[in-house]
């Protein structure tokens, strides 16, 4: 047996396309395994389908290295976080906690949004209160809002926490508040009178990083460059009083490795997680198609009779459903769970292999070792199992590798109907996404193209190990080299 | 009588086929109450439609609600909803296989019809178009490129076709569409502002009235849908009519033609390719279902008006008895198909004959 596997191994090994198909392999199981260990089970519900979770990223734009080519500089999507204050002043019945960020800020763009967030505020008596001070690089300073922890309640003890889950999150690019300070300043500082519908479907970001161009009653806005301070101070009533987090983003035009999609999630976490779904699906599929295909092909063939003819009809019924038709009915019908795409993928799938695999075993049952089992005493169970199986098993092991990619490609193309499981992101219900959001129209690229070329790596790697067994298992194919 | 018992057999196999998947699809209907779901709709509305006509001739609206009561208690016995599912069974297949599967939720068909037949069948001669136009693309193109390469095994063009194969298995349909809008609509538009191919449909907005420039603006719109297939399918025809073309070549009798001098033309033509091409047509067939499954995605992708781009509309518009009608009418050209292609066979292959 090892001999014959040596030998298969080295038949195997000699072709290009066995060794990029194994380099693949090895590849796509690494990532998989990395993913099993530091991603959560429930990531797709949990994280993945959890909007808040992303409200703070840029929503559908390209990588960050798409900057990297030249053009106008675009921001960097940049996150503030302060645990702790920078300065801390007290006065007779209060103490103020200052949070300052700097930003240097000298991209040649707006920003696409900003917001500001506040974490866990735990008071005794009066509620703290948060200010948030804007000062830009011309020396003007900004009072953009104002918040207040809502009061205790007569029902609570202190201590009372506030803003825990979620934190409280102000979206200062769609806030009225923050409008009505920009229009002060606009009046104050360039003498502009604008409304705030205006300034609010210009976007807050474009007065408060820029500078305001007046030509022909056309507005226009240019950047300010320079560096910008924000400040935070919460003002605390009570020595206990604490304050979690300070927490601004400023919302770029770019986003880490691979963009966003338009609810501002992370491709790049996305498409990770794909990987151990995909081979999943492919694995469990392909197994459990390959042993009843195999099982059904042995015993129809070597069995005979009755057997033989139920399993041959069966077979030759089913394999000549047309498969995404009904794939799309069950899934439809049934509910749109991964295991119901993985059984009916294999109820439908097993029957080329049974049929290819009895007409194999038909040649095998009539060999002398079989004779000589039989003549032995053998039984049915074992000579199936010891002798039969042996002699087909190369053959199906090589389909056991070329289905794999076949129920990758169905569950994509499942997914990309609008049937994928929702509970679990798949490469083709994120390209789907895309191309539902109009992302082709629109060349949402970042969105739309790495998706499916993970899903044609992943099983193009099957095809070149399928395609590389072929001389092993048929070795009619073995003379041209 | 070879030919008729031979195709009298393939016949019922397709036959028994599409029972199969009628007998299924009515199982999973009824055991997931989607027909007591879609009966009830259909019943309602009769029963709406009868009571505006009645409403004319009967005033009393408690005596027009006293006859109303009792037709939907009759038409609720017709459509059989007193029964439990497994015993309407009969019932509802026949319904699906007449396509009397009431109106559509909100799918009209481009004359403004709510009929699901309607609907889905005019749809149809679209789908066929697209279909057969691809496959006989890639059929033509395959055994060309197949032959050539099958006789010449082993060379770089040997090794890329492998490869080439390998990816246009590996690549899902609808993607390479994708791709295909966004470079040759997208970003042609960017770069030199016209479009190469248009991005979907089937005609220009208006549509030409001259009839030839109407058919060549449906070709004009089909080029990308149908590429789009050529690749998915053409990997795969061209590898196995070279692995066939390959195993037939290295027979003996193929030898002794060369040995005798026969013109290489000759030898490809009449002893490789006479026995090459039943096999390779079989494998055509037994591609029908994928490619059909492919012809569903490439439409859905390029907004190509037929059964596939409807299917795409039921399914998120959650219209069941479109979906039925769709999986049943797509087991019926699978299964037509499926029968020419067997004549064809029996046409190339004289071993059937006799």
């Amino acid at each position: 047996m090892s001999v014959r596997f040596r030998e298969a191994w080295s038949e195997f090994w000699v072709s290009g396309v066995s060794k990029l198909g194994v380099a693949f392999l090895i590849a796509l199981s690494a990532i998989s395994i990395y993913v099993l260990v530091s991603y959560p089970l429930d990531f797709g519900l949990r994280r993945w389908n959890n909007p808040p979770i992303w409200s703070d990223n840029p929503k559908a734009v390209p990588p960050a290295w798409t900057t990297s080519f030249g053009g106008e500089s675009v921001v960097e999507h940049t996150t503030f976080l302060a645990t702790e204050p920078t300065n801390v002043t007290e006065s007779a019945k209060s103490r103020t906690l200052t949070y300052e960020f700097s930003i240097d800020y000298g991209y040649d763009g707006f920003p696409s949004f900003t917001s500001l967030s506040v974490t866990n505020a735990t008071f005794h008596t009066r509620a703290p209160q948060f200010t948030l001070f804007f000062e830009r690089p011309d020396n003007a300073t900004l009072k953009l809002l104002r918040e207040v922890a809502p009061a205790k309640r007569s029902e609570e003890e202190p201590p009372v926490t506030r803003w825990t889950e979620p934190p409280r999150r102000v979206y200062l690019s769609g806030d009225d508040r923050v409008a009505s300070a920009i229009q002060s300043f606009l009046s104050r500082d360039f003498e502009l009178k604008v409304s705030r519908d205006l300034i609010m479907r210009v976007h807050p970001e474009l007065p408060l990083f820029g500078v305001p161009k007046q030509e022909n009653e056309t507005l226009s806005w240019e950047v300010l460059k320079g560096t910008y301070h924000i400040r935070v101070e919460a003002e605390l009533f009570d020595s206990r009083d604490t304050v979690g987090e300070i927490k601004y983003v400023l919302g770029g035009g770019v986003f880490g490795m691979m963009g966003t999609d338009s609810l501002g999630r992370d491709l790049a976490v996305g498409l990770i997680f794909g990987f151990p779904v995909a081979l999943f699906i492919g694995f469990v599929t392909s197994t459990l198609t390959t042993v009843i295909g195999a099982a059904g092909g042995v015993a129809s063939g070597y069995l005979g009779g009755k057997v033989d003819l139920i399993i041959q009809r069966a077979a030759d019924l089913v394999y000549n459903v047309p498969l995404l038709p009904i794939l799309i009915f069950f899934t439809f019908a049934v509910g749109r769970g991964l295991w119901v795409i993985v059984v009916i993928l294999v109820a439908f799938g097993w029957p080329g292999l049974a049929i290819i695999v009895r007409s194999m075993v038909l040649q095998v049952r009539e060999s002398q070792f079989i004779e000589a089992a039989r003549s032995l005493g053998a039984s049915r169970r074992w000579i199936m199992f010891r002798h039969v199986f042996p002699q087909v098993a190369p053959y199906v092991f090589s389909q056991l590798i070329f289905y794999t990619p076949s129920a990758i490609l169905s569950e994509a193309a499942l997914s990309f109907l609008g049937l994928g499981d929702p509970s679990i992101p798949t490469w083709g219900q994120i390209l789907q996404l895309g191309f539902q959001s109009g992302g082709v129209y629109v060349g949402w690229w970042w969105w739309i193209v790495p998706p499916g070329l993970l899903i044609v790596v992943t099983a193009v790697t099957f095809v070149f190990l399928a395609l590389g067994m072929e001389p092993v298992v048929n070795p009619r194919l073995r003379r041209m080299r | 009588m070879g030919i008729a018992r031979t195709l009298t057999i393939r016949a019922v196999t397709l036959i028994a086929v599409l029972i199969l998947v009628l007998f299924m699809v009515v199982t999973v209907l009824g055991a997931t109450g989607l027909s007591d779901k879609l009966l009830g709709a259909i019943v309602n509305e009769r029963v709406r439609a009868e009571r505006q006509s009645l409403a004319q001739s009967i005033r009393d609206p408690d005596e027009l609600n006293r006859v109303m009561e009792a037709r939907e208690l009759e038409l609720t016995k017709l459509y059989g909803l007193d029964l439990p599912w497994y015993l309407r069974l009969p019932q509802m297949a026949y319904r699906v296989l007449i396509l009397d599967l009431g109106n559509a939720r909100s799918l009209k068909s481009f004359k403004g019809s709510r009929v699901i037949a309607d609907i889905v069948l005019e749809r149809l001669p679209n789908t066929l178009l697209l279909m057969t136009s691809a496959i006989a693309i890639s059929a033509v193109l395959g055994l060309v490129v197949g032959v050539k390469i099958g006789t010449n095994p082993g060379t770089r063009k040997d090794r890329a076709l492998s490869y080439f194969s390998a990816i246009s298995f590996a690549l899902p349909t609808w993607w390479t569409g994708i791709l295909l809008i966004l470079t040759c609509a997208f970003w042609f538009q960017m770069t030199f502002g016209f479009k190469l191919f248009p991005p979907g449909g089937m005609y220009s907005t208006p549509p030409p009235a001259d009839p030839w420039v109407a058919a060549l603006d449906v070709v004009y719109h089909a080029a990308l849908p149908v590429l789009t297939l050529v690749v998915a399918l053409v990997g795969s025809y061209t590898y196995t009519a070279r692995t066939i073309v390959l195993n037939v070549a290295q027979e003996d009798f193929v030898t002794v033609a060369r040995a005798k001098g026969v013109p290489e033309k000759l030898v490809e033509r009449r002893y490789i390719m006479r026995v090459a091409a039943p096999p390779i047509l079989t494998n055509i067939i037994i591609g029908l279902a994928g490619s059909i499954g492919g012809a569903i995605l490439t439409e859905a992708v390029f907004n190509w008006p037929g059964m596939g781009t409807l299917y795409y509309q039921a399914i998120l518009q959650l219209d069941e008895a479109v979906i039925i009608a769709l999986t049943y009418i797509f087991t019926l050209v699978y299964v037509a198909g499926r029968f020419i292609l067997e004549v064809l066979y029996i046409a190339l292959d004289p071993r059937v004959r006799y």
